[in-house]
């Protein structure tokens, strides 16, 4: 793909040079120190400007809610003075080749963050049961000379197979910095089980590869759709800041587009951009896709030719070699199929709460109104058949004329830009063995019986050979907050004897640190110069770039950063030489990262330059259009699917012998803990628990400014309130078999009746009793990891609420 | 309700009994220095002003306690132009300073009852002129629940209610002490007890007008309104019953023996009980009073 | 009185996520319980039976963000004992800390709730529009921290007239009272002071 970039007027326009730091930052009288209780006695690295004047430095904020922002931080005297958004000046944004990253309100109160009580200040040791939360203070030496003799021990006695790196993704460094170096070493040891999936997008990420795979058309293409159908994206919450996702929608809105949005809720995204709203009953998507099919396949709407010649499996014409008769799409929703029912508006309406009108009102409108993009996120995914609207979606945008043209798309997420710098090389990993991401609790209990056969679907080997007794867990709050069902977990981690080793390193006494053996605190953006880039997952739209971020204080307490612990680890391991490959400092790792952007931006500057600069940016003018070769020309440019079309029927799928479960078409699934299921009598209310804009899942949520502007919350329909003698602010409980939660309702008609909302991400404090007085939703969600990509449901539960 | 506003409700019921018993001692006084005598006059009402004057003393000592920074205070310039507030606080320091040296006029026996008079009414008027600053201070457009007739009437109404009682209290209080008791001042006592009965029955029934007046205006000024009305009637309805019965009970039932008593010979003993009982049943109902005052308003708007 | 200065908020551009209240909380390092800019939620409607389903309706929901006005008429300033408050000629009222006496008599006066009493000081403080950043001719921070861009900052007679004269919408007072030196670029479903369709749900937050 060519790429016109518009690099030297980047660079000038956007740079922050040492002129435009000094007018910026011209002495400023009176302004505030630092509040009291944050006087930490700092020490600014540089102190290049006179005193009394400020000095500005760019900092990234890299943690996982899918922006890459940019920050100043303005240091006056030796202390953090404030933070100011990304210093490129407004008047000479071009939202295609010069966006701004402006930071949310997250990255805003990283001051607040940086300085909270719960800072770890001294490497811990674990007195006590696990989970306890019981630590006495020991030294770097002690730490590190013991997870090294853990290490070799367990290695000795189990084999590389039995180590763990957990996910997580609390900061993202391109480097040096990041979880690369850790496995780096322990690529370099041995290696470990790894990982497949991501927490974010499990379903969707195993399901896309047997549909369409690759990406959506890049978000400046929005300003083309004349109607935009969302499917639970939040994008306004959930890339709330300079990720500008939200905000191309709000551009596409000022430009002239409607908005509709299926969701059960009226999320922020909804609102802010006027949607018209669905309140779809959640775990239904499927049903009302299949319903929308049928009106358009009965009021002869479709792209016929189209569905003929580049989709496998839309009719029984196109169903592909082996395939049984009537096993097509058309023959699903017209009734021919196994189960004998014609997926009407009525049959949908009953399932999915919304009228039959107006499901074949929204049909019309999609299969007419061009060019419409259909976008999926991640929401409707994360459930107990997150792979089926996944695979559904796609159908739709082909049907209706929208695949693979401007302004239209293939039903997935619009895709952003990758910027080409690499970060710490990391060696292939020995260990061929990978879980998936969800199903390491398996791995603990009963690793030596996980197979890659239908319940583990485990990868790169037949069976497991040990279970888990190692675990890395870094910047992570998964091994308990924000994995499913708490309870369970708890009980699986307290026994030392399964996972023999824990090791978390950490920046805050978070719900998970609580459960190490040993704790490690490292050190935040503000303390070590790092690198990070904004592309694709980062920022939305065909421009990307990379941040020099600052050291602007030094490491709190006894705080380290992440290379120099692996570089420690390494040593004791005897891999020093190996690790460092002749990088005796950071800057050396650092050089190596700029010379990688050079060989493919030959205007990148040098390292020293790119400190002074703080970021370079690059942009193409020309969008990208998913798919529209293959639209061109089905059979020069397949898809990089199996039978390189849209696979509507996939063999692959077929090939599981799931059929229940894993469909060969896209189907409605009833869920289990979904309103047929009989627990429904006891449990009447679903609970989702979707993302909180006043953290980044479980990031930010100790930070007081945050707490005090976004109080946590059960979202509850005001009918479903009523019946219970709810008003808004009542404490109330919310329980199911598997835990209970005490905290505030939130009565509201933004929540359609009989689902409930937990947002995500607060840190679970247990009462005496047991409860949990935050607010945490994984205290009642289950543990069922989803058929395909063994995933996590975290969004189907049942649960009961009352008024305390 | 905190401290702060604690002691706004100390400063202005103090404030307001302490003016108020002024303006009704100044009136004895007269009376007295007409009918018996100038140094009966004094024996009588002089310990009686100089309560006075720690009441307001007192009431002045307790409004520091609601700023948040006392030290400003020194030196502080008044907004006279436009403030009511800052029109109250130097009426409030006038009416003090005034009363201290009428105070000390009479305490050292300085000039002639005249001059004394005269300075004692000047204090009395600036007395009143707080009454009507503490009231008007209240008529803010985001306050609905202040912002009407009723509060500068109440006030004064508080002002002179307390101040009958309370002035009946001190007298009584001070005339058990007196050595010799005169056919002639028992007379003008009782005679001056009765007026303050009938006045006090008088001024219940004005609060008793004043509120149902108030409770429908305030159904029909808006949601914040609404929710000052919804506490009076709802979850601060028990503590406005209660003020009204206590004030029934001091300024009606009790007044109305008062006065019943005082026609009847060598009662002296039993009006001054009577007179301690209905002003400490009186003073307790309007410090609930402004209780509901401070603790039932919301300010209109975000 | 040269020029006025003022806010706008396009609410068709405001998500509601409250960057404004955080970013002015950092740059004027306000404690807890202090917020001088703060956003508020109101919502109304009904959920409506229609052919058998429960229906969303008319239910509508926006937020309006709003700090000090710097009002016309700033009755703050009029009320205030100790003659602590001044408006300069741009129009940015101000309080004076080493003036104020903390009797919190312009937080009862005021309809939109902007000077708040700060524990730590003792005294009252409010929005001051950032003075510092405007004297350099830069903008307030809430105004740059925007991720939608929805907050606008000059003359008010300028911000008329690119966002038209709406100062007033609820859950915010009539204007009339203190003349607030603000616009709001209402959306579909804004509605105007004095509204009972709807609600504020947020109480708990300001």
């Amino acid at each position: 793909m060519t790429e016109n970039n518009f690099l030297t007027k980047t660079l000038t326009d956007t740079v922050l040079t040492r002129r435009s730091f000094l007018k910026w930052s011209a002495a400023v009288g009176g302004s505030a120190a630092l509040a009291g209780g944050l006087n930490f006695g700092l020490k600014t690295v540089e102190n290049a400007v006179a005193a009394g004047e400020e000095q500005v430095s760019t900092i990234g904020c890299y943690h996982n809610c899918g922006g890459r922002c940019i920050l100043g931080a303005v240091v006056k005297d030796g202390t953090v003075v404030r933070l100011v958004p990304d210093p490129t000046p407004a008047k000479d944004e071009d939202l295609r080749t010069n966006p701004r990253a402006i930071p949310c309100l997250r990255g805003r109160s990283k001051i607040h963050h940086t300085y909270a009580p719960e800072r770890l200040k001294y490497p811990l040791k674990r007195v006590g049961k696990r989970g306890e939360g019981k630590f006495e203070r020991i030294s770097w030496d002690e730490a590190l000379d013991t997870i090294a003799s853990e290490m070799k021990r367990i290695k000795e006695k189990y084999s590389n197979e039995a180590f763990y790196f957990m996910y997580a993704s609390g900061e993202n460094w391109k480097g040096p910095d990041g979880r690369d170096p850790m496995r780096r070493l322990m690529r370099l040891f041995g290696g470990y089980t790894d990982y497949y999936g991501s927490y974010s997008a499990a379903a969707y990420g195993a399901a896309l590869p047997f549909i369409t795979a690759g990406s959506g058309n890049s978000a400046e293409d929005v300003l083309n759709s004349k109607l935009i159908v969302l499917f639970g994206d939040n994008a306004v919450v959930n890339n709330a800041g300079g990720d500008n996702a939200g905000y191309w929608y709000m551009k596409a809105k000022e430009n002239g587009t409607k908005f509709i949005v299926v969701d059960p809720i009226l999320t922020d995204t909804a609102m802010a951009l006027e949607a018209e709203w669905v309140p779809i009953i959640p775990g239904t998507d499927v049903a009302l896709i299949a319903a929308m099919s049928h009106v358009m396949v009965k009021e002869d709407l479709y792209d016929k030719e189209f569905m003929a010649t580049h989709a496998t499996g839309f009719d029984e014409d196109t169903l592909p070699e082996g395939a049984p008769r009537n096993s097509s799409w058309m023959a699903y929703i017209m009734g021919h199929g196994p189960d004998k029912v014609e997926k009407t508006p009525a049959w949908a309406a009953a399932i999915t709460g919304i009228p039959a009108d107006r499901i074949a009102s929204l049909a019309r409108e999609i299969a007419s109104v061009k060019p419409c993009a259909l976008f999926q996120a991640w929401g409707w995914q994360r459930r107990a058949y997150g792979e089926q609207p996944v695979r559904a979606l796609p159908i739709l945008a082909a049907m209706s004329g929208n695949f693979g043209i401007s302004g239209g798309g293939p039903g997935i997420r619009p895709s952003g830009m990758a910027f080409k710098m690499s970060g710490m090389p990391v060696p292939n990993n020995p260990v061929p063995a990978v879980i998936s991401v969800f199903t390491w609790p398996d791995f603990i209990t009963r690793g030596k019986e996980m197979t890659s056969g239908a319940r583990d679907k485990i990868k790169g080997v037949d069976k497991l050979s040990s279970s888990m007794k190692f675990m890395w867990n870094q910047a992570g709050n998964t091994v308990i907050n924000q994995h499913s069902d708490i309870n369970l977990t708890t009980k699986i981690l307290e026994d030392d004897t399964l996972l023999e080793f824990l090791v978390t390193f950490e920046v805050m006494m978070t719900p998970t640190a609580k459960f190490a053996d040993i704790l490690l605190p490292g050190t935040t953006g503000f303390e070590a110069d790092n690198i990070i880039t904004g592309e694709g997952h980062g920022i939305k739209g065909n421009h990307a770039w990379a941040l020099f971020n600052h050291k602007i204080i030094e490491p709190m307490y006894e705080c380290k950063e992440a290379l120099w612990i692996a570089e420690q680890l390494a040593d004791r391991l005897g891999l020093g030489d190996e690790f460092r490959e002749g990088h005796m400092s950071r800057e050396d790792w650092m050089q190596d990262m700029v010379k990688s952007a050079q060989e493919s931006y030959p205007d990148f500057p040098s390292l020293e330059e790119f400190k002074k600069v703080g970021i370079y940016k690059v942009s193409s003018n020309k969008s990208t259009i998913a798919f529209a070769d293959f639209r061109a020309d089905p059979v020069a440019n397949p898809l990089r699917t199996p039978t390189g079309k849209i696979e509507i029927y996939s063999p692959s799928l077929a090939a599981y012998n799931e059929p229940e479960e894993i469909p060969a078409i896209p189907k409605y699934i009833p869920e289990w803990e979904g309103l047929s299921d009989p627990l429904h009598d006891k449990y009447p209310l679903m609970m989702e628990t979707t993302h909180f804009v006043a953290r980044s899942h479980s990031t930010f949520d100790n930070v007081d400014y945050l707490r005090e502007a976004h109080h946590q919350s059960i979202w509850i329909n005001t009918l479903d309130a009523k019946k219970r003698g709810i008003k808004n602010g009542d404490m109330v409980k919310v329980y199911n078999d598997r835990g209970e939660v005490h905290l505030p309702a939130f009565v509201t008609h933004r929540i359609r009746p009989s689902v409930t909302n937990m947002y995500q991400g607060a840190w679970y404090m247990l009462n005496a009793n047991g409860v949990d007085t935050r607010g945490c939703g994984n205290m009642l969600t289950k543990y069922h990891p989803t058929p395909l990509a063994k995933g996590n449901p975290q969004h189907t539960n049942l649960v009961q609420v009352e008024k305390l | 309700m905190n401290i702060r506003e604690w002691a706004l409700l100390i400063f202005s019921i103090l404030g307001q009994l302490a003016a108020g018993m002024l303006l009704v001692l100044l009136i004895v006084r007269a009376g007295v220095v007409r009918k018996v005598g100038v140094e009966k006059a004094a024996q009588l009402t002089n310990p009686p002003l100089y309560m006075v004057l720690l009441i307001m003393i007192l009431a002045l000592l307790a409004s520091l306690f609601h700023l948040g920074k006392l030290a400003h205070v020194i030196g502080a310039v008044p907004n006279l132009g436009t403030s009511w507030l800052s029109r109250e606080v130097v009426a409030a320091v006038a009416f003090v300073v005034v009363l201290a040296v009428y105070a000390l006029l009479l305490w050292r026996k300085i000039g002639s009852e005249g001059l004394q008079s005269i300075i004692g009414w000047i204090t009395a008027l600036i007395g009143l002129f707080l009454v009507y600053c503490t009231g008007v201070v209240y008529l803010l457009p985001a306050q609905p629940a202040w912002n009407t007739l009723a509060t500068p009437v109440t006030f004064f109404v508080t002002a002179l209610l307390l101040g009958v009682l309370g002035a009946a209290t001190a007298l009584m209080l001070n005339y058990a002490k007196l050595q010799k008791k005169d056919a002639a001042l028992q007379e003008f006592v009782k005679n001056t007890l009765q007026w303050i009965a009938v006045a006090a029955i008088i001024l219940l029934g004005i609060e008793f007008l004043v509120l149902p007046i108030y409770l429908a205006y305030l159904s029909t000024q808006g949601t914040a309104a609404l929710q000052t009305l919804n506490l009076l009637v709802g979850s601060y309805g028990a503590t406005l019953a209660l003020r009204l019965l206590l004030v029934f009970a001091g300024a009606g039932v009790l007044a109305a023996y008062l006065y019943l008593n005082a026609s009847i010979a060598g009662q002296e003993k039993s009006l001054a009980t009577l007179a301690y009982s209905a002003f400490a049943l009186v003073l307790i109902s309007e410090i609930l009073g402004r209780f509901l005052f401070y603790a039932t308003h919301f300010r209109i708007g975000v | 009185m040269t020029k006025q200065l003022a806010f706008s908020v396009d609410i068709a551009k405001c998500t509601g996520c409250k960057a404004c209240q955080i970013a002015c909380k950092d740059k004027n390092n306000l404690p807890i319980g202090v917020r001088w800019r703060r956003v508020f939620q109101y919502e109304g409607g009904e959920w409506i039976k229609q052919d058998g389903q429960m229906i969303p309706g008319n239910v509508y929901a926006y937020t309006v963000s709003a700090a000090c006005m710097h009002c016309e008429n700033p009755i703050c300033m009029d009320v205030c004992p100790a003659a602590a408050i001044s408006k300069r000629a741009d129009g940015i009222v101000l309080i004076d800390q080493d003036k104020c006496i903390g009797c919190r008599y312009c937080s009862w006066a005021c309809p939109y709730g902007a000077p708040q009493f700060n524990e730590d000081l003792g005294v009252m403080t409010k929005c001051n529009m950032c003075v510092d950043l405007v004297d350099k001719g830069e903008r307030p921070a809430c105004v740059e921290s925007c991720p939608y861009r929805a907050m606008d900052f000059g003359p008010l007679d300028e911000l008329r007239q690119k966002h038209g004269i709406f100062a007033a919408p609820a859950p915010l007072p009539d204007s009339n009272l203190t003349r607030p030196s603000v616009v709001y670029r209402p959306n579909r479903v804004t509605k105007s002071s004095g509204d009972t369709s709807g609600k504020l749900k947020n109480l708990e937050e300001l």
